[in-house]
């Protein structure tokens, strides 16, 4: 798509977690307690790490290239300010950007691979889809590299959702987390308090139907946004370890049958929550409906929450009058509970390049807290780097999702970017299928499957 | 030919040279390479060519999603030779026929000017009027009072690959509208005036004058329209980019999306070369056809 | 027409009472299509004014107030940079495809040179060949020689694409041509290069002018070697930027309407001033074998 067509925001899916399977947030351990307080220590590391990167020894000369995916006019600029500060600084270094969107990096980036003109400094996903660059090469162990005052900026689970056989690939760059986000003036004059079971879910979803409200604006042109409520219920309805399992594509089998129980209950809520004919509206258009105040929620990314504030574009009557939510788990959810889908976004390097030194020092340059704080408060998003996010520099419920993660057991990485591409697809197609009435939960199951085993046979 | 031809000489062939040079290299020689690369296996992530023999096409004799492609494709140069060559040989023998002056001329520009525009233009244009909330089409049914019609024209698999072909038709009816009516204005006005004294209707006349003079015409219209169906790329792309659940898929989209999404370059090739034999039979026919025999007037 | 049956006892097609009937009747039903035509273009470029709120809000209305600098916006996003690239490109491989085009259709039909057969299956047997077909082997082979992501791959490709339907063209033309004049400059002392310049591309002007009309509409709207081959988003044409636009504004739907119809006007513009030549190609490509 690049085509694509696309749209863009996305994401896709799921993901496990970090770590090798880990999923667990924070210090990784579960403990979520122990962890949780990150934004104050963080405060301390980063003030011994005023001096940004390194940089001290010999000059840096020559150019680089760096491919991100924000294009968004929203976005962009920031990234451009970055480099240009960073150039400012260096003056004999280049910094020349290629900007994608979401959806068109996706070929993009294979294209660069296939035809070896990937740029020094470039985007993954975390999951199979980093580890794709991993297995031809065409990343660099960064072990070596980000250690030290760098790599203790980084909450570690961010980390580790780029490393693979305990080394590391990626620089993570932002933190991510999929919430639902209700308008809390429908939800009170409608009497309707926040769900904490799917079932409770359900139930709300029926009584704005009846009053004439959409009850969850959805979008899923593309097919990532059913995706990612693949993503959060998959762990609920299928133990961590099984998950683990099935992401991997050397084990991956898919055959537990809370995978079946998970479509059940995404069908369930398409029909009682979700805006029908989904697969023709971009989600940009969903969102614009419950930018209007026409819908009650909607399943939105952290990073995208900036959109909901008047800054970011929103109208007023909506921007003071929203909270978010967990999509919540079923009642007798047999998986964990505590799993959130999210992942960091991060850069590899490219194994090739010619100028290491500056590509490294750049993203040293890129997460440093000064910059990681600038993000934060320009874009709305939330960054890895400890201490970036504070009620100084953005909106209150940013603060609160990084609360919130810290108490999560662990993260799923979206469900597309996590898993091998063909079972991928098949949980992208379908879902799409499911929800134009063209396959039944059994159908997606049965593709799920036999595209695992494909990967499994493609992956010896 | 005219004339004697002046003596040539080896010397003459580099005027031939550029471009010769340049169809062997980049239209011949891939062409051919890609034949050989349809027996191999790689992908965007590890360029070594693995040989698989055959079984690139095997894949794609069990691919559902090649099988609805080529539907698609089908369904595309079906539904095209309908409303462009039959609805544009009528609407150049109405507008010939009927319509004189200045509005002729205006509407023979009007029909035509959509064929000018990018497809990612008129296909970006008609994603948002198919769009079900706000979508021109949906809103205009509503008003018809044909609710129970309205859909998620591009989300759903039933309808995506109709709705798309639709935005074609109207994108191009005009156009080949356009070259009947040149082919008509070669008519002789006193094949008609004739007919007419001997008391013919317009719709007599249409039959047994335009028809069969406008046969061979006709003939190379529905040839190119269905090997251009064939190679529809672009709007689908742009549209649906071939979901939903790739039901929408054309070969040229399942090639890209093979190539660049699936990492399946091999496959892909594979993909080509069927678009290869299609296309290829298309232009024998076409080739075969234009021979000669031109209608005489 | 001899012999046929039936005989109405009106004249038909002439002004009688029954054709004046159907006559409105057609009138209306072309005037519905043309309507039909035309109303998604203006409605796409009335919607490039509109704010988000209208645009989602009363997609059939009128825009409120006229915001011009949604057109700026759009202008300063991309627009303005696919224009001028689009013009590169096609300008190019214009200049390109019409020189070779020519070049060949000359020493074919004018000269007597070896291999002339051969040749000239050859140059128009590339008709046959589809782009979508030759893609994979093109992404490695200008990886190869080294014009992968620059403008030099589009314009090397829409020319090769697109001599042999050029050479078709001209060459039937040139075919037609009387000796009389060449040969009254061969008398004059004239070279074959003066005699290409000076004497049969300006009388070969009104085919030439079609076949570049038909290059750059080609050029223009090419899609898929300029989506695959080009990456930078620099250097993107229109077709493929638009869509790259669409991916970062989505939010801004009125912005993308304003990049779409300030997209639309340079060819549409094109189109109305060389109407004739462009049908006159078009009518001639399609008409002969």
């Amino acid at each position: 798509m690049t085509a694509i067509a696309g749209p863009s925001r996305h994401r896709r899916t799921l993901a496990c977690l970090i770590a090798a399977t880990a999923i667990i947030v924070g210090a990784c351990g579960d403990g979520g307690a122990t962890t949780a307080p990150a934004s104050a220590e963080p405060g301390a590391t980063q003030a011994a790490s005023a001096e940004p990167g390194a940089t001290t020894a010999p000059e840096l000369e020559g150019s680089i290239s760096f491919l991100h995916k924000y294009s968004d006019p929203r976005y962009a600029p920031y990234f451009e300010a970055v480099v240009a500060a960073y150039m400012a600084e260096h003056p004999k270094v280049q910094v020349e950007i290629q900007a994608e969107s979401d959806q068109g990096v996706k070929d993009k980036l294979r294209v660069l691979a296939a035809s070896n003109t990937l740029p020094d400094v470039y985007f993954s996903w975390a999951g199979d889809f980093t580890k794709k660059f991993v297995r031809g090469n065409l990343a660099k162990d960064l072990t070596g590299d980000v250690t030290g005052e760098w790599a203790e900026r980084f909450t570690p689970a961010a980390l580790e959702a780029y490393t693979y056989d305990g080394k590391l690939y990626g620089v993570p760059i932002t933190l991510d987390a999929k919430y639902m986000v209700y308008n809390t003036k429908l939800f009170a004059d409608n009497g309707v308090a926040v769900p904490t079971t799917l079932e409770e879910l359900l139930a709300t979803c029926d009584t704005f139907e009846a009053k004439g409200i959409e009850p969850i604006a959805f979008g899923n042109q593309f097919g990532w946004p059913a995706i990612h409520f693949m993503t959060q219920l998959n762990p609920y309805y299928v133990p961590a370890a099984t998950l683990q399992m099935d992401y991997a594509p050397e084990t991956g089998a898919f055959t537990d049958a809370g995978y079946g129980k998970a479509l059940d209950a995404f069908a369930e809520i398409n029909s009682r929550c979700l805006t029908q004919g989904a697969n023709g509206i971009s989600h940009e258009a969903a969102q614009a409906n419950f930018l209007a105040g026409k819908a009650a929620m909607h399943y939105i990314e952290a990073v995208e929450f900036f959109a909901l504030t008047e800054k970011g574009g929103a109208p007023a009557d909506l921007a003071n009058n929203w909270d978010f939510f967990m999509l919540p788990a079923p009642a007798d959810a047999p998986g964990d509970t505590g799993y959130l889908t999210g992942a960091p976004d991060g850069f590899l390097v490219n194994a090739s390049s010619e100028q290491l030194d500056i590509a490294l020092d750049f993203l040293n340059y890129l997460t440093t807290l000064d910059n990681a704080k600038k993000m934060v408060a320009d874009l709305g998003w939330l960054s890895p780097v400890q201490g970036s996010a504070t009620a100084d520099n953005t909106f209150p419920q940013n603060v609160q999702v990084i609360e919130d993660i810290a108490t999560a057991t662990g993260m799923a990485i979206w469900l597309d970017t996590v898993t091998h591409i063909d079972v991928a697809n098949a949980y992208l197609n379908g879902v799409q299928a499911m929800l134009d009435g063209t396959k039944t939960t059994a159908d997606v199951v049965a593709d799920i499957q036999a595209a695992a085993a494909t990967a499994k046979a493609a992956s010896e | 030919m005219t004339g004697t031809t002046r003596r040539g000489g080896w010397s003459m062939l580099l005027w031939v040279a550029p471009a010769v040079l340049l169809l062997v290299v980049f239209v011949y020689y891939p062409v051919v390479e890609n034949l050989r690369l349809s027996l191999y296996r790689w992908s965007p992530f590890s360029p070594r060519e693995v040989f698989v023999g055959l079984d690139n096409y095997a894949t794609l004799g069990a691919d559902p999603v090649f099988w609805s492609s080529l539907f698609n494709n089908a369904a595309y140069a079906v539904v095209s030779v309908v409303f462009q060559v039959g609805g544009g040989l009528v609407l150049a023998a109405v507008l010939e026929e009927l319509v004189r002056g200045r509005l002729k001329g205006l509407l023979r520009t009007i029909y035509f000017v959509p064929a000018v525009l990018s497809l990612t233009i008129t296909g970006l244009l008609f994603q948002f009027m198919y769009n079900p909330q706000i979508g021109l089409v949906n809103g205009l049914l509503d008003v018809l009072g044909l609710d129970a019609w309205k859909h998620s024209w591009l989300g759903e698999s039933a309808t995506a690959i109709w709705a798309i072909i639709a935005m074609s038709q109207w994108q191009s009816v005009g156009y080949v509208a356009v070259l009947f009516i040149v082919a008509m204005q070669r008519i002789p006005r006193e094949l008609y005036e004739a007919a007419y004294i001997d008391g013919a209707s317009r719709v007599q006349a249409f039959l047994r004058i335009t028809l069969p003079l406008v046969r061979e015409m006709t003939l190379l219209a529905m040839i190119i329209t269905v090997s251009g169906a064939f190679l529809v790329m672009n709007e689908v792309w742009v549209m649906t980019a071939g979901g939903p659940n790739n039901a929408s898929h054309t070969l040229g989209t399942w090639l890209y999306k093979s190539a660049f999404f699936n990492d399946q370059m091999g496959y892909a090739a594979a993909i080509a070369v069927v678009i290869f034999i299609i296309t290829m039979t298309a232009s024998i026919l076409q080739l075969f056809l234009g021979r000669g025999k031109a209608v005489q007037y | 027409m001899a012999g046929t049956a039936a005989r109405p006892t009106y004249r038909g097609g002439g002004d009688g009472v029954g054709s004046s009937v159907g006559r409105v009747v057609a009138y209306v039903l072309l005037i519905v299509l043309a309507v039909a035509i035309v109303y998604p273009l203006v409605w796409m470029a009335l919607n490039g004014f509109k704010s988000n709120a209208e645009l989602f809000g009363d997609p059939w209305g009128l825009p409120t107030t006229w915001r011009w600098e949604n057109f700026g916006k759009a202008w300063s996003l991309g627009v303005v940079r696919y224009l001028a690239n689009s013009v590169i490109v096609t300008g190019a491989s214009v200049v390109t495809t019409i020189l070779f085009s020519s070049m060949a259709a000359y020493a074919l039909t004018r000269h007597r040179i070896p291999f002339a057969g051969p040749i000239t299956v050859l140059l128009l047997g590339g008709m046959m060949l589809a782009p979508t077909v030759a893609l994979i082997p093109l992404f490695r082979l200008l990886q190869a020689i080294g014009i992968f992501n620059t403008y030099w791959a589009l314009v090397v490709l829409y020319t090769a694409f697109r001599i042999p339907f050029t050479v078709f063209l001209i060459r039937a033309y040139m075919i037609t041509l009387s000796r009389d004049m060449e040969d009254a400059a061969v008398v004059d002392g004239a070279s074959r290069w003066q005699i290409f310049w000076l004497v049969i591309m300006p009388i070969s002007r009104p085919i030439i002018v079609s076949a570049a009309l038909l290059q750059a509409l080609f050029s223009w709207n090419e899609f898929v070697f300029a989506l695959v081959f080009i990456n930078d988003t620099e250097l993107k044409t229109l077709p493929v930027g638009l869509l790259a636009m669409q991916g970062r504004v989505l939010s801004d739907w009125p912005v993308l309407f304003a990049a779409l119809t300030m997209a639309s006007i340079p060819m549409i513009l094109l189109f109305l001033a060389g109407q004739r030549q462009f049908i006159r190609g078009l009518a001639e490509g399609f008409g002969k074998g």
